[in-house]
């Protein structure tokens, strides 16, 4: 080193003195509000929900806070963005965890960011996961509250094969655990039902050229597909999949269009397209009702639609309200010990933590043009086996 | 897959209702289109990288600030024809500021163009997001529907995408043929002192080139944004692809142009039917990367 | 020397004391910017240094971090893992990176885009493949869960200060590599490939060593980040954090050591304030990438700098180097005859040389002379590897010329002049001169030694009374004027010893008392090497005063060979000057 590097070394220390003081001071401001980490996609495929989750998220804050807070503390939402690869996703949770002493966490993201973020937390912080998802989290200190395939599918399909006379399933889905867990899951239903699975796909979620899928699943005379893709990749996919003039003669199964990806898909493309989930905006009980109508009533009516997955940040933050006033802390010793049997209340109705998974119901949708209409309700499907 | 095709004798796939579906000729169509989409997007950066010697690696910006335009006018309820003569001038706009305040600079430092305009890649990004967000964006179709090319149902916006890349593109060759633009331009970036002296002038003729090559990108987003999804990031894509179809095919000509389209298009085609789309990446990638280090001028290049 | 090393404590202490003083969290966010800054150390090597651009550089940080991941998870952490842990993260991908620079700067000569882009569609091609090979690298969701470096080596504590320690290495490491006579010989690269060749120096081998140091430095990266991290995923592999460190070293200064690691840091720290609060700040990054690039090349350490010598010491005034180790001239053989034998030489449709036939006989003067385009400077282009040659033979003594790489026709001690003046100008005259005595001379271990800067030879000595000015060894070369270029470029060319010296028009642009003093120095120092000489001159009174034979070419052919007195007689030659242009 010269004398130039050394220079340039010693003003790049005196640099640094000069920008930390401002970090000190943001860690120093963490006084007696409750920080509350709402990790949500807002960039990356899944960023289409991120406007209804925020959405939903400040509502249920701001009820939460109506009622006195949570332990008596005024609760204070701080997001991130979580969009991205999980190296990204669990930088934006170290910063609000270490840097801004977050005492709890709702996250709603895809599984691959979960289990960076299990490892992570190592149960040292309360996390609720809320969307749909694989199945088999039980890491300390980890709540899910999202439908598991067992839930999406076991009554599904063979209400489908039966009904809907479909045999031959093609599974495409992005290349990550959630769709590769769902499909295996899938399998056994498929086969219990008398169908069988004719082919099985996992593309990168940058593509956005599906021509070679679409001639497979034309050759291979699939009379359904499970779509397990991720917002834009499942928009692409279904523009393209009608577009070649398949919709006609196959039927699609989605376990993760909501509203939004309808809204994508559009109308034009959207025949014989189903969903299978634990909540739709349009469902017809008292509560979802009342929770669509003062959505609609706080956010207007250019708001981001109202769908599943940011319903389920809601039903996050009143899962962990009930959670800590009935452990009497946020410390995960004490919320494990009574995690089951936690009672709580939300749009789809009253549900109880068990094995840290709920029970719910399970509505079947059609897609008629960009609306879902629900056709089957299944009742209370359990979640199946997930710990042990 | 084509082991598979081959055990059936003839090329022709029964399925289960009785319709038949020719799937070579599927792909044959298939390979038809994603050429003549590469021969759509690049043509911009030919004309750029190829005559100008400027590395934009903001190429594909442009591309999405088509597609932002196709948006626009959908949004306003306009009739989507607009859309063109609005990226078009969008792009061309952009081009222009870009071309005064940045490239002009830069005409004779290839590194620092590379840079700078990977930096206006950051800048346009950033931009859109900023006034569209991040999230997806999608175009309506506007002639949904197949049509049937010898018993093949296949999208008719895609028919009609082909036809119109097809027709521009001989029309240009045959433009660039007759005319002394190509040779003007050839004379200024070999000699601009020389070429200046013959009386070419050689700041407006970069300018324009430059303009006229991120144009054409804007074009081809406002033409492919039905087809694909709008976001901020898409232009990534079409830029890489965009540099492979270059380097394999040559720099300087239309027919190194096709050539490229059609050997990047098509490698990745055989690969995603073979294996998967992951493979498709893997061997454009692989081609890319030989052609890089054992034939950097490409297979049909007039150098 | 007491301030710099006050400089480098102070600066090595005040990351030392971070944590104490800004907390835990603050060290944590910031070790991982230093892990960056690592990687652009080694890419400022490459760029800033030797002038070639890697954009791939992720490649190399992400097979050290998988590397490091996959140790760690497998084998937990411990003394026994972290060694062979971290010389694989090194080793590996310098390795690959030696492999791939020695295959793509053997085939390619300068730094062109090329290169680049072949560096960047590798990092594409590692994201694809860490994404695909999932039993490997866990696909998508990459390897979670890697425990920490050492027992007890805290990712939010202790491991901090283990960073702080490798970059101290890193950087007192990579500097002491800059300035070595590898280090110099890497700038010459920058400047002027070519030239370099014609003085033996195999430059892609060079290259492709630095590239591999990059790629090591970068490994090493790697290795902390995935334990600092936690998890490693096909992002650490990918085309964007590629070009996110060609960005961060690009505006914190590509000429040092620590603009890299000020950029990543002054970024890092930048982007995570205001990533939340400012929706534009990746637009205020990307202005300030376009500001650096047209405007600041020398990036945010170059700007401090230069503001510091408004204020403080200058400090490019250092003390001059010692030439004191006299080397003996190296053991002559008996230097050979050079013959052309029917050589032929076409490119396209155009034949520069046709059947040209000569001998050169050793220990002579011989002048070439003919008008333009008689290819004349083609002859010698074919002599020193720069063009091909069609048919016929170059015999220079039991050797063959034809086809070799311009290193190696200097390695069969060759010496060139080219037509231009051409010389490092970004260098000293200094610097420039001992590239020259490095030349065929220089062992690969001496590379990284000081001593060869020591080194001074009788010729050198020769040259400097002739040319006084070549003892003003801290002139930068570039502010010579055209005539002291002329004297500095022959200067290098005798003052590497070659045993045949290629002088191409020595004298253009010298004034006559310029050219008096060159033509005497030309006989005097070829003399002196008891070396063969051949100089293409069109000044027909320094051909006389030079030469003991002179070569008339003529559309490639050879016209008349003899002494001068003999060449005047010759009707062949009154022919073709008819009307007496030149003779």
């Amino acid at each position: 080193m010269n004398r130039r590097d050394a220079l340039q070394l010693t003003l790049a220390a005196g640099l640094l003195s000069g920008i930390s003081p401002q970090i000190l001071g943001s860690i120093a401001r963490a006084a007696t509000p409750l920080k509350i980490g709402v990790l949500i996609p807002m960039s990356g495929p899944g960023g289409l929900f991120g406007p209804s989750c925020r959405n939903c998220t400040e509502m249920a804050i701001d009820e939460i806070n109506a009622m006195g807070g949570i332990l008596g503390r005024r609760v204070e939402p701080e997001f991130a963005d979580v969009g991205g690869p999980p190296s990204d996703a669990t930088q934006a949770a170290v910063k609000l965890w270490k840097g801004q002493n977050v005492e709890a966490f709702i996250g709603m993201h895809d599984s691959a960011v979960r289990r960076a973020l299990t490892d992570l937390f190592r149960g040292q912080v309360p996390y609720v996961y809320t969307p749909v998802y694989e199945g088999g989290e039980c890491s300390a200190g980890t709540y899910v509250l999202g439908e598991t395939p067992t839930q999406q599918l076991e009554p599904v399909i063979p209400w489908l094969a039966a009904e809907r006379n479909v045999r031959q399933w093609y599974l495409i889905g992005n290349d990550y655990n959630w769709p590769r867990d769902t499909n295996a899951v899938a399998k056994g239903y498929i086969a219990a039902a008398g169908g069988s699975v004719v082919g099985e796909e996992y593309l990168p979620f940058t593509v956005d050229n599906f021509d070679s899928n679409l001639a497979k699943i034309k050759q291979t005379g699939a009379d359904a597909v499970l779509v397990t893709l991720v917002g834009g990749a499942s928009v692409g996919f279904n523009r393209a999949f009608a577009s070649f003039g398949l919709s006609g003669g196959v039927l699609r199964l989605g376990t993760l269009i909501e509203e939004n990806t309808l809204a994508g898909i559009g109308a034009d493309n959207s025949a014989n397209l189903y969903a299978s989930a634990g909540y739709f905006a349009n469902i017809g009980t008292e509560a979802a009702k009342a929770f669509r109508n003062a959505y609609a009533a706080r956010f207007g009516a250019d708001a981001a639609v109202l769908n599943s997955l940011g319903e389920s940040c809601y039903e996050g933050l009143k899962f962990l309200h009930a959670l800590a006033e009935r452990a009497g802390s946020l410390s995960t010793d004490d919320t494990d010990q009574v995690a089951d049997g936690t009672v709580f209340e939300g749009p789809r109705g009253r549900a109880t933590m068990n094995d840290r998974h709920v029970s719910k119901d399970i509505y079947l949708a059609e897609a008629d043009g960009v609306e879902f209409r629900v056709i089957k309700t299944f009742m209370s499907v359990g979640a199946g086996r997930n710990c042990g | 897959m084509p082991a598979e095709i081959a055990d059936e004798g003839t090329f022709r796939v029964r399925i289960e209702d009785g319709r038949h579906v020719d799937l070579l000729g599927t792909y044959v169509l298939n390979q038809l289109y994603i050429t003549a989409i590469l021969v759509l997007v690049v043509l911009g950066l030919a004309v750029v990288f190829g005559w100008l010697g400027v590395m934009n690696m903001a190429h594909g910006e442009f591309v999405m600030l088509g597609a932002y335009c196709a948006y626009m006018v959908q949004e306003a309820g306009w009739h989507p024809l607009l859309s063109l003569p609005l990226a078009v001038v969008v792009t061309g706009t952009v081009g222009l500021a870009v071309e005064g305040s940045i490239i002009r600079h830069l005409y004779r430092r290839p590194f620092d163009t590379f840079l700078a305009t990977w930096g206006l890649a950051l800048l346009l990004r950033e931009g859109v997001e900023v006034i569209f967000g991040r999230g997806y964006k999608s175009v309506d179709q506007v002639l949904p529907g197949t049509v049937d090319v010898l018993g093949i149902p296949y999208p008719a916006y895609r028919l009609v995408l082909f036809s119109a890349v097809v027709l521009a593109f001989v029309g240009l060759f045959l433009f660039y043929r007759a005319s002394t633009l190509g040779a003007r331009i050839k004379a200024m970036v070999t000699n601009p002192v020389l070429a200046e002296a013959v009386g070419i002038n050689t700041t407006r003729l970069a300018q324009w080139t430059f303009v006229f090559g991120v144009s054409t990108a804007g074009l081809a987003g406002a033409l492919l944004a039905p087809l694909v999804r709008v976001e901020p990031f898409m232009g990534l894509d079409y830029l890489l692809s965009s540099f492979f179809v270059l380097i394999v095919g040559g720099l300087g000509t239309l027919e190194g142009l096709l050539i490229g389209s059609a050997v990047i298009g098509g490698v990745d085609t055989v690969a995603s039917a073979i294996l998967d789309k992951s493979a498709g990446y893997i061997a454009v990638l692989t081609v890319s990367i030989f052609f890089l280090w054992l034939r950097p001028h490409g297979l049909y290049s007039r150098r | 020397m007491a301030f710099i090393h006050a400089a480098k404590l102070a600066a090595l202490l005040g990351l030392f004391s971070v944590p104490a003083v800004w907390g835990s969290y603050a060290a944590y966010e910031l070790g991982l910017y230093l892990v960056y800054g690592m990687v652009g150390q080694g890419i400022a090597l490459c760029w800033g240094r030797a002038g070639f651009l890697p954009l791939g550089q992720a490649l190399f940080f992400g097979i050290g971090a998988y590397l490091a991941g996959g140790a760690l998870t497998t084998f937990g952490s411990g003394w026994l893992v972290l060694l062979p842990m971290l010389v694989a993260a090194i080793l590996i991908p310098a390795l690959l990176a030696s492999l791939v620079g020695a295959l793509v700067f053997e085939r390619q000569v300068g730094s062109g885009p090329y290169f680049s882009l072949i560096t960047l569609a590798l990092a594409m091609l590692g994201f694809q493949l860490a994404n695909s090979m999932e039993w490997l690298t866990g696909g998508f969701n990459g390897l979670s869960g890697i425990p920490d470096l050492l027992p007890g080596v805290d990712r939010f504590d202790g491991l901090y200060y283990v960073i702080v320690g490798f970059l101290g290495m890193t950087t007192f490491g990579l500097g002491y590599l800059l300035r070595t006579p590898f280090g110099q010989l890497l700038l010459a690269i920058s400047q002027n490939e070519m030239r370099l060749q014609l003085f033996g120096f195999r430059t892609g081998v060079l290259k492709a060593c630095t590239f591999a140091v990059s790629a090591g430095v970068a490994g090493l990266a790697g290795a902390l980040y995935a334990p600092h991290q936690g998890i490693v995923t096909p992002q650490a592999v990918g085309f964007l954090l590629s070009a996110e460190f060609v960005i961060w070293t690009a505006v914190g200064g590509r000429a040092g050591l620590a603009g890299p690691v000020l950029g990543a840091v002054a970024i890092g720290f930048l982007a995570s304030g205001l990533r939340d609060t400012l929706p534009y700040w990746e637009a205020i990054v990307a202005l300030v990438f376009i500001g650096v690039v047209l405007q600041w090349p020398t990036g945010i350490a170059g700007m401090i700098q230069s503001g510091w010598q408004l204020w403080g010491p200058d400090s490019r005034h250092q003390p001059a180097p010692m030439r004191d180790i006299a080397l003996p001239m190296p053991p002559r053989r008996r230097t050979p005859v050079l013959q052309f034998e029917d050589v032929t030489v076409k490119v396209g449709s155009a034949t520069i040389l046709e059947n040209l036939s000569v001998s050169i006989e050793p220990r002579s003067i011989n002048c070439v002379i003919g008008p333009n385009g008689a290819g004349k400077t083609s002859a010698l282009n074919a002599m020193t590897g720069s063009l091909p040659i069609t048919s016929g033979h170059i015999r220079w003594g039991q050797r063959r010329l034809q086809g070799l790489r311009p290193y190696a026709v200097s390695a069969l001690r060759v010496g060139r002049k080219l037509q231009v003046p051409s010389i490092f100008s970004g260098m000293t005259i200094g610097q420039n001169l001992d590239i020259a005595l490095w030349a065929n001379r220089i062992g690969l271990l001496e590379r990284l030694t000081m001593t060869p800067y020591r080194w001074r030879t009788s010729v050198l000595s020769a040259l400097e009374d002739r040319f006084p000015f070549l003892r003003d060894g801290f002139r930068m070369s570039g502010e010579l004027s055209v005539g002291q270029r002329q004297m500095l470029d022959f200067a290098l060319t005798v003052a590497s010893e070659p045993e045949l010296v290629l002088l191409d028009e020595p004298c253009a642009g010298l004034s006559v008392e310029e050219t008096g003093r060159m033509t005497e120095a030309i006989s005097e120092l070829i003399a002196e090497l008891d070396a063969t000489g051949i100089v293409i001159e069109h000044d027909i009174d320094v051909v006389e005063r030079l030469s003991d034979r002179v070569h008339v070419l003529h559309q490639g052919q050879l016209l008349a060979s003899g002494t001068m007195a003999e060449i005047r007689q010759d009707p062949h030659v009154q022919a073709v000057y008819a009307g007496g242009s030149k003779v």
